[in-house]
């Protein structure tokens, strides 16, 4: 089925057609569920979550003002949703030796040398954004996987524009950092 | 951005792709919106025992004050509540209008009887009207 546009579902569920509304979350749920998971690191909570802000957007839509875009307005609901989430239940740090050292650790029975280093690098990135504060990680989320400019970000997050582009330049500081010394230490174990 | 932030940011565009999004669970739809018709049946179903529960709960209201406000006066003291008030409300006189129903349809009942029809009809309409008001349905 063609998607109709945000706004005109948004109309037909402030018309009463609340089934509308899942047309709404089929568009829009990778990319929140992604958000989260990416914030909080844990594929339950994230489509708790996900789920969560998702009706909080169906209870408040119509304080939505349609001045913004649909999907600025949704992250901004699913990115405060996992911060204050993460903030409550604050995990214990990982340390380095938590990460295997080799891209054959996550090849299965099927998986080629090319997949199962990119799935290393997949779960590298994971495990690194772990390492780094939660607010952190919604930037560099909206950011790399989203694809927002620091415009959008500075929307969605309510952080400066100027403050975004700081912030992301620490993130991304300390994500490589990280990046280095597992790469590192990939380097000596196959040695 | 300078030439060493570009270098980072691509450097760790390596790492992340866009296009390896996590995808949301099976039934990730479905489940939402299961959740919204719930919380839409909670909402209808209080709201409508509000509704329902308005005018008694009004009336509860008003009987307790009134009752509150027997015990808080008294009938001795009741010239220190507004003396003004008080001779204001005294000084009211009921006068009715003068209606000859018995020209209209050569009736011959009691005059009382013309007020007691106009009363009732009255009455009618008031319940009507907050019939209109309590039983309104969304």
């Amino acid at each position: 089925m063609d998607y109709k546009g945000d706004i005109y579902y948004i109309e037909q569920i402030l018309a009463g057609n609340s089934y509308s509304f899942s047309n709404i979350v089929d568009r829009h749920k990778n990319k929140a569920y992604n958000l989260a998971f990416r914030i909080c690191g844990n594929h339950e909570v994230a489509e708790e979550l996900a789920q969560d802000s998702f009706l909080k957007a169906y209870r408040s839509l119509r304080s939505f003002k349609m001045r913004s875009s649909f999907a600025t307005w949704l992250y901004r609901i699913v990115y405060n949703t996992a911060i204050s989430h993460v903030r409550i239940k604050k995990k214990g740090v990982l340390s380095l030796e938590d990460f295997p050292v080799d891209a054959t650790d996550f090849m299965g029975n099927n998986t080629s040398e090319e997949e199962a280093e990119k799935e290393y690098r997949s779960s590298l990135v994971n495990f690194v954004l772990q390492k780094i504060n939660e607010e952190e990680r919604g930037l560099i989320s909206l950011y790399y996987y989203e694809e927002m400019s620091t415009e959008e970000i500075s929307e969605v997050t309510g952080i400066s524009k100027s403050n975004v582009k700081v912030k992301l330049f620490r993130a991304r500081q300390k994500m490589l950092e990280i990046i280095e010394r597992v790469e590192k230490k990939k380097l000596i174990y196959h040695e | 951005m300078n030439n060493q932030e570009k270098y980072k940011e691509d450097l760790l565009r390596q790492y992340i792709n866009p296009e390896s999004i996590e995808k949301s669970p099976e039934g990730f739809t479905s489940k939402v919106m299961t959740n919204i018709q719930m919380e839409t049946m909670r909402l209808t179903a209080s709201e409508r025992l509000r509704k329902k529960n308005l005018v008694p709960i009004i009336s509860a209201i008003i009987t307790v004050l009134l009752i509150v406000s027997a015990f808080i006066i008294p009938g001795s003291q009741s010239d220190s509540l507004n003396p003004t008030v008080l001779s204001l409300i005294k000084s009211i006189k009921f006068s009715m209008p003068e209606i000859n129903l018995s020209s209209i349809f050569h009736l011959n009942l009691p005059s009382v009887m013309t007020y007691v029809f106009i009363g009732i009809l009255i009455l009618t309409l008031f319940d009507r009207a907050l019939y209109g008001i309590f039983h309104r349905e969304k």
